[in-house]
């Protein structure tokens, strides 16, 4: 963005070296950087290159609808398949045709992409969370031992340590044993801090899980 | 095959089938005292108001009877129709139909051809809780229509859906031709509810013994719920109970007779007795449009009838199903991490292929949106080429039936 640098800054603290008349000096201010800055060109997808008039498509982003089924969840012979592949041969096509180099392009930034859809091929973005493998790698001497040291002491061998121990997950440590003893324990000591809960703190818990409810639910 | 002729089977419908022409000549003067088409009268006389010696004269009795009884039986004691008082009758005479501007009106409104006999549509409103008698009220069409509404909807919802699970086909049911969604249908069609049943009212309303406000529903309606304890699984529910899942069953129409109703299950008879009558004289293919017309023309998201637990569980174990590559979250975009009102756009991938798209405001709550969003996209596919079994009813060429897609069920995590 091009800016107006002033050559001097005017300052009531600072001291005046000159003695020229004080000359009132226009800087990047109002008109400059609420209209002219913000007069951006048109957006690509709403030029059309040519005068004849043309359809514009350019839906507002929003989520993706549920019934438009994804690629790999249709059925092998349904007709769909081809189509999806020829819109996007020709869309990619097209693009590559028309499309001008980025630099030549007015008023875009260098970094705008062209009116190609994303390539499935395209880096996808990170994930949430650390994408991991399955390891299976638990034999049935493995499993006693969990078994054996969770029900010896559940206190001190919790599901967390297990699962550290023996490098599985902690959702694995509570399916392969259950030490139900500890947790009516817990569940009453959860319980007992309810309990202690005032109106607002419960209102509020609650509104959280009926909020999670509704995740599912897609409202 | 000989055709079979639509205006006789209203008539049939109308009446019961009249007795054979007798031979005896005194039976011949019976017969022109009273009409035939005096008949079915006669045998209401007797059973609601008359109470004469002569009462057990019954319809189906066997033209002997019939003989035996006419020598000793003067025919002068019988009473013209036009002399009984209206009052006594429990519903409005199948005559007076052609004189009520209200049924000409619904039948023009729901465009029906003039075809269809206004005494049919009159006695498509009249519930058993009103007429016990099972040859005037809708009982009997109500059952009819009850099934070829059911047919109908549930053909086109698993052709159009081949893979949605069990749960959302039942409740899509309910949605489409439950007893609210057809007691709704009723009342956009302009449809009102008489004070009291009887024989002097106007046809064109709805005949039915009303629930006193404040009053329990009879027991038979409540139906019978299963004791909490007990795990009614989806099987039996499949195997064992109605079109929409429910444990309670159906009230047998003819068990209602006399039993105050609410006029939510009134108006519900009326729609499937609608159904039913005109399928008897209109045939199958009117139906089918009045169906469409009526019933398919009706919006309903079939994606908000999900309610997912475990979202990202099923999701994984379909994509081990299915032979795809372990869902996994990505985040596309986020704005606001650290401020009050995060959003988090997340879409969960399948190798290469994005799944589903949620939005949260938490990373958790935008990955199982986005979960539950990829399942709702397996389950809620469409072939585009839909071709419902009742369509090919009747014709012999069968070039144009394409089989449907018969998928290989729901996942069960």
């Amino acid at each position: 963005m091009s800016t107006c640098k002033t050559a001097i800054r005017i300052s009531a603290k600072a001291p005046r070296i000159t003695i020229l008349p004080l000359i009132q000096r226009r800087h990047e201010s109002s008109a400059r950087r609420h209209k002219k800055l913000l007069h951006l060109p048109q957006a690509p997808s709403y030029a059309p290159d040519r005068s004849a008039p043309s359809l514009i498509f350019n839906p507002p982003s929003s989520s993706p609808n549920v019934y438009h089924t994804p690629l790999k969840f249709l059925p092998k012979d349904d007709k769909r398949r081809t189509l999806y592949q020829t819109a996007l041969n020709l869309s990619t096509h097209a693009a590559l045709r028309r499309s001008t180099s980025a630099i030549a392009t007015s008023g875009t930034p260098l970094t705008t992409s062209s009116h190609l859809p994303p390539r499935p091929s395209a880096t996808l973005p990170p994930p949430v969370r650390a994408p991991y493998e399955k390891k299976y790698h638990l034999a049935d001497k493995e499993i006693e031992e969990i078994r054996r040291l969770r029900l010896s002491d559940p206190d001190k061998w919790t599901r967390a340590r297990l699962a550290e121990k023996f490098g599985c997950s902690q959702f694995f440590v509570g399916l392969v044993v259950k030490s139900h003893e500890k947790a009516e324990r817990v569940e009453a000591e959860h319980e007992r801090m309810r309990t202690r809960w005032g109106a607002r703190r419960r209102a509020a818990r609650e509104d959280r899980s009926r909020r999670k409810e509704m995740w599912g639910r897609d409202e | 095959m000989k055709r079979i002729r639509i205006a006789r089977c209203g008539t049939q419908l109308l009446a019961p089938p009249s007795p054979r022409r007798p031979l005896c000549p005194h039976v011949v003067r019976f017969q022109k005292t009273i009409t035939l088409h005096n008949y079915r009268i006669q045998s209401r006389l007797q059973s609601t108001a008359a109470a004469r010696e002569a009462s057990n004269f019954e319809i189906e009795s066997i033209v002997e009877e019939v003989e035996s009884s006419a020598n000793d039986f003067p025919s002068s004691t019988w009473t013209s129709p036009r002399h009984t008082p209206l009052e006594l009758l429990p519903s409005p005479h199948p005559s007076a139909a052609l004189k009520s501007a209200k049924l000409a009106a619904l039948r023009s409104r729901l465009s029906l051809p003039p075809r269809f006999p206004l005494q049919t549509l009159a006695r498509t409103l009249i519930h058993p809780s009103a007429d016990p008698d099972p040859t005037f009220n809708n009982g009997s069409l109500s059952i009819l229509g009850a099934n070829l509404l059911g047919y109908y909807t549930t053909e086109h919802i698993l052709c159009n859906y081949p893979r949605l699970p069990m749960s959302v086909v039942f409740a899509a049911q309910w949605a489409y031709i439950g007893p609210k969604a057809l007691a709704t249908v009723a009342s956009e069609w302009g449809i009102e509810a008489a004070a009291e049943p009887g024989g002097e009212i106007d046809p064109g309303l709805l005949q039915f013994k009303r629930l006193r406000s404040g009053d329990d529903l009879p027991t038979l309606l409540k139906g019978k719920q299963a004791p909490w304890k007990w795990n009614v699984t989806m099987t039996n529910k499949i195997l064992k109970s109605d079109e929409f899942g429910s444990t309670a069953s159906r009230p047998d129409a003819q068990q209602l007779q006399g039993m105050p109703v609410p006029i939510e299950e009134a108006a519900q008879s009326f729609v499937r007795a609608l159904i039913g009558s005109l399928y008897l004289h209109l045939g199958r293919p009117l139906t089918k449009r009045f169906f469409r017309d009526h019933f398919l023309s009706r919006h309903l998201d079939m994606d908000k009838l999900f309610d997912f637990r475990t979202p990202t569980r099923d999701l994984s174990r379909l994509c081990a199903r299915e032979g795809f590559e372990a869902p996994v979250a990505r985040l596309i975009s986020e704005t606001g991490r650290h401020s009050n009102h995060p959003v988090f756009i997340v879409g969960v991938y399948s190798g290469k292929d994005k799944l589903g798209e949620g939005a949260g405001s938490s990373l958790n709550e935008a990955r199982i949106r986005a979960a539950a969003a990829a399942l709702k996209a397996w389950y809620l596919y469409k072939p585009l080429e839909v071709t419902v079994p009742s369509s090919t009813e009747g014709e012999v060429d069968t070039s144009k039936w394409k089989p449907n897609m018969v998928d290989c069920g729901e996942v069960i995590v």
